[in-house]
């Protein structure tokens, strides 16, 4: 749509001006890592870290949302919870946690319409920052996708060392970027071409390689297949992959209240803890985690595929680097494409 | 060094016993300085068996983990035993799981190692990032490992990989085996923990501060719980609805409770083997917490956790003279 | 529904529910497993009036405080201005539901899921075949072909529990058998002094009654795997996949496809199910 550049050290007046009318997240340092959090200023950013521990999902999708108010009791009474219309900003996704909301859309936006979701995501702006040196376990290239690319956000931004190339991207990004000219001009030839060079450095960074091709046809006749009881037998049924990944959406809903006030509140659930789908009766459908792993493989690699024609990974690696047993999705589905049906 | 030989011939020699259903051990992982978990059903299973100090996982986790599903007309319950490779601290978890009556010692299967401390991963990782190639590690005698990283050959000195809660190791040699891999190591001095500062030294507003930051980032994974080989309670008071001791929403209260709750839960229990604190993903240092409750129930009742499966668990015990300030 | 402060938007919050009166309570089964039906009407007259549903759908109810519980509707949908739910004691909502006093209020979002295909079955012999608690969905069926009873073949029933004090809708059965439009199979598990019907398991019972499969369409609910046995009874009397129904049940937070529980395979069962056709069922690769 339009590409500009931005000299390096006009940024923070950029962003600091942008945080004045925005709430602004951004990867924040934490102990040794960082994570996204509200700024009230540039200073506060990390660029340290590739990714931010938990993904961007939990901006939109938060994982504990107030879903309305209640006076408790058999004489009860409900009371809408508000939404807030305050402008958000997204200040840099890498392409990973950028393409979480195209994978959640189709679920948060489906017939019945997620309000909180709905909201936050008509409120926000997405800006990217291209990867220059990606992780260990970084795979967005096995999905057709790029470290560098605009694909998923509104403005994307390429660190061309000493200025930052600005591609506006959609017409929300350019309405946006519109209200902050005096910091931009425009991006020349050459600065699309170090761009070009800073993308092609990134994905040779990239080692590993996730072999898609098949893999959700074929997964239907592997239902029944060993490879789900050897990855579940290492399995610890702990929340960490479902929690650190871009694309797990599951909930639960519960009530919290005091005598005279209540919530009912939304927090982020984990399939792989057996109460998930422990009938009140004592049936459950999902009783060992063989199930339980082979359901959340299939939920991104199957079920995805099948309902949203989409695969519902985004690469970023991290239930990989975060899983203490070592059950590697890159692995399973390799040898998924190798194994026989 | 582990005799991996001896390792595997032994590990082999259990597995093919009628009454054993799998040995669980380790193997190399999938990437760089991963390890992952092994499970051999068969003799050739155990061919990919390895030891080396990058070994951390607890494994003792796995027998709890056995699920005894419903069975169906005609099926018989599976009463094999299990065979595990432990460490000292793995196996101190085993005596404390039996002597809870958690597991009978018939179901299992012990080989047992002598330790001489596990690399912590976050370490590694962060001192050599992007290894995707499969690192062999290598512990000499004088005190360094030896890692070949791509064709070049590393030596660094133990202490700075070493995991912090091995570095106060008292019982490197397992307190219990069937079959024992390699000499028991002597145990000279042991310096004290050094993360306690933090719970007894610094000032009340900067202890509750450092805290505050860490509970601030808990996203309730529940990671430390399911890995941890003594929490294994068939309903954790953290799911229990009825009352409900802890709220689901995650903020800074209720993680905090969650937190300490934990750590209260494992008061003369605690094996440390230092598994909840490498299995979080967002760092939070939980063997502070644990330590300084071993600590206290050490010097309140000179009690440690997990040494002989017929002594008596601390809350399973009272004595008249055991101190009573603490109770109102 | 909440409007953004330019009033230019409003959005429907599908987690909050309308608020309903507990009119009247009936005691179906007493004891550990004791169940309760509740006749719910709406509080907003605007809602009395427009709420309908089709048999096969469910609701969300709440006790404010304690949570809320998926129920089927298990009165009919020509029962306007209100519904009813049969509620089983089991946790913490349920329970809380069972110390509820008529008058009292509750919250209900719904209906949600699909529907049994009561139009299009008019014309054919239905068969039901409910165990336990498990009437509740099927009673709604019942209840819409009683009141359009002209519009069907035979009615046969067949439903069990474990005794005959966990016969659900004792009452409603009892009148039942005195009409003779309606041919009713009662069974229960065990040997009991003075039970006069059948004794047994329900797809015991089914092959006892022998129902034809002629121009008919069977619907079973009950528990897993009382419906697995029904249903390879069914296919033994000749019922081809085509005239088999089953209504499902799974763990449920949103109702709305959205919390990601309810998985059968692909399918979730708050939206593309509960109800099933035992060909989609057997064509299903999932955890049931």
């Amino acid at each position: 749509m339009e590409n500009l550049v931005i000299q390096t050290e006009k940024l923070s007046e950029w962003v600091n001006e942008v945080i004045k009318k925005n709430k602004v997240f951004a990867p924040v340092k934490e102990t040794d890592f960082s994570n996204f959090k509200i700024i009230d200023d540039y200073s506060e950013i990390d660029f340290t870290y590739l990714l931010p521990r938990v993904p961007a999902k939990k901006i939109l999708f938060k994982q504990t949302e107030t879903l309305f108010l209640f006076t408790p009791g058999s004489k009860g009474s409900v009371q809408t919870k508000e939404i807030s219309d305050e402008k958000l900003v997204v200040f840099s996704l890498r392409t990973c946690d950028a393409k979480t909301f195209s994978i959640l859309d189709p679920v948060f936006l489906g017939d019945y319409a997620d309000p909180f979701y709905k909201s936050r995501r008509e409120r926000s702006i997405l800006i990217g920052l291209s990867c220059n040196k990606p992780n260990v376990n970084c795979f967005c290239t096995s999905f057709g996708d790029s470290p560098a690319s605009s694909d998923y956000v509104d403005i994307l931004l390429t660190d061309l060392d000493g200025k930052h190339l600005v591609e506006v991207v959609t017409e929300r990004g350019k309405k946006f970027i519109d209200n902050y000219k005096k910091f931009f001009t425009s991006a020349s030839k050459e600065d699309l071409d170090s761009k070009k060079k800073v993308e092609e450095q990134a994905i040779k960074g990239i080692t590993r390689t996730m072999k898609l091709e098949g893999i959700p046809e074929k997964l239907d006749k592997m239902f029944e297949h060993p490879i789900w009881y050897e990855n579940a037998m290492k399995c610890i049924g702990c929340g960490t992959c479902t929690f650190v990944c871009p694309t797990c959406h599951c909930f639960d809903m519960q009530d919290e209240s005091t005598l005279r006030e209540g919530a009912r509140v939304r927090v982020w659930d984990y399939c792989m803890n057996p109460e998930y789908t422990h009938h009140a009766s004592g049936h459950n459908p999902r009783p060992a985690r063989m199930n339980r792993v082979r359901n959340r493989i299939f939920h991104k690699f199957n079920y995805y595929p099948i309902n949203d024609n989409i695969v519902g990974c985004t690469g970023c690696g991290r239930c990989i680097d975060y899983c203490s047993v070592n059950i590697d999705v890159i692995d399973i589905i390799n040898k998924i494409g190798e194994a026989e049906s | 060094m582990v005799d991996k030989e001896l390792l595997v011939k032994t590990a082999k020699k259990i597995v093919s016993r009628e009454d054993v259903k799998y040995v669980v051990g380790y193997k190399q992982g999938t990437y760089g300085f991963v390890i992952s978990p092994s499970f051999a059903y068969t003799p050739e299973d155990v061919d990919n068996f390895i030891y080396n100090p990058l070994c951390k996982k607890n494994l003792t986790v796995y027998p709890i983990l056995e699920e005894k599903l419903p069975l169906r007309r005609e099926e018989e319950e599976d009463k094999r035993k299990i065979g595990i490779v432990v460490k000292g601290c793995d196996s101190r978890a085993l005596v404390q799981i039996i002597q809870e009556k958690g597991l009978t010692r018939e179901d299992l299967v012990i080989i047992g190692i002598p330790c001489k401390g596990v690399i912590d991963l976050k370490k590694i990782e962060k001192r050599f990032p992007n290894q995707t190639e499969a690192v062999n590690v290598v512990e000499t005698d004088n005190a360094e490992y030896i890692l070949n990283i791509s064709g070049a050959v590393q030596h660094i000195p133990k202490e700075e990989l070493l995991s912090e809660v091995c570095k106060s190791c008292e019982y490197p040699n397992p307190t219990i085996y069937d079959f024992l891999i390699g000499e028991k190591i002597e145990v000279g001095e042991v310096p004290e923990y050094s993360g306690l500062k933090n719970l007894d030294e610094t000032p009340l507003e900067d202890r509750w501060a450092y805290w505050e930051k860490h509970f601030q980032n808990c996203i309730r994974c529940y990671a430390c719980r399911e890995a941890c080989p003594l929490c294994y309670c068939k309903t954790c008071m953290a799911d229990m609805l009825e009352p409900q001791w802890i709220r689901r929403s995650v903020n800074l209260s209720e993680n905090t409770a969650w937190n300490i709750m934990r750590a209260f839960h494992l008061a003369g229990r605690c094996i440390s083997c230092g598994e909840c604190e490498s299995v979080c993903p967002v760092n939070i240092p939980l063997m502070e917490l644990n330590k300084k409750l071993e600590k206290d129930v050490k010097e309140m009742f000179k009690y440690n956790a997990g040494l002989d499966t017929k002594e008596k668990t601390l809350f399973g015990t009272f004595n008249t003279e055991e101190p009573e300030e603490f109770i109102m | 529904m909440t409007k953004n402060s330019e009033g230019t938007f409003e959005i429907q919050n599908p987690y909050q529910p309308l608020l309903a009166k507990v009119v009247k309570i009936t005691n179906e089964v007493d004891g550990a497993r004791a169940i309760k039906t509740y006749k719910l009407v709406f509080q907003d007259e605007e809602t009395k009036i427009n709420f309908s549903f089709i048999p096969g759908q469910f609701v969300m109810v709440s006790v404010f405080g304690k949570g809320e519980s998926t129920f089927a509707i298990s009165s009919s949908s020509t029962q306007k201005d209100y519904i009813e739910i049969s509620v089983m004691k089991h946790g913490k909502n349920t329970a809380a539901l069972h110390e509820l006093e008529e008058g009292d209020i509750v919250g209900v979002r719904g209906p949600y899921g699909n529907t049994f295909d009561v139009k299009g079955w008019e014309g054919k012999n239905i068969i039901l075949i409910g165990g336990g608690i498990g009437q509740a969905p099927l009673r709604s069926v019942l209840n819409y072909i009683l009141d359009n009873r002209d519009k069907y073949g035979t009615l046969d029933v067949i439903y069990g529990a474990r005794t005959s004090s966990d016969i659900c809708y004792k009452e409603e059965f009892a009148e039942l058998e005195k009409r003779d439009d309606v041919n009713v199979h009662l069974s229960i598990d065990v040997e009991e002094e003075g039970w006069n019907n059948y004794v047994g398991f329900v797809p015991n019972n089914l092959m006892e009654v022998k129902p034809s499969s002629e121009n008919a369409i069977a619907i079973t609910c009950g528990p897993p795997i009382m419906i697995e046995y029904v249903i390879q009874n069914l296919l033994k009397l000749g019922f081809t996949e085509k005239q088999i129904y089953t209504t499902l049940e799974m763990r449920m937070k949103c109702g709305i496809g959205i919390c990601g529980r309810c998985n059968i395979g692909n399918l979730y069962v708050c939206k593309d199910g509960p109800v099933f056709s035992y060909e989609q069922l057997k064509g299903l690769q999932g955890d049931m």
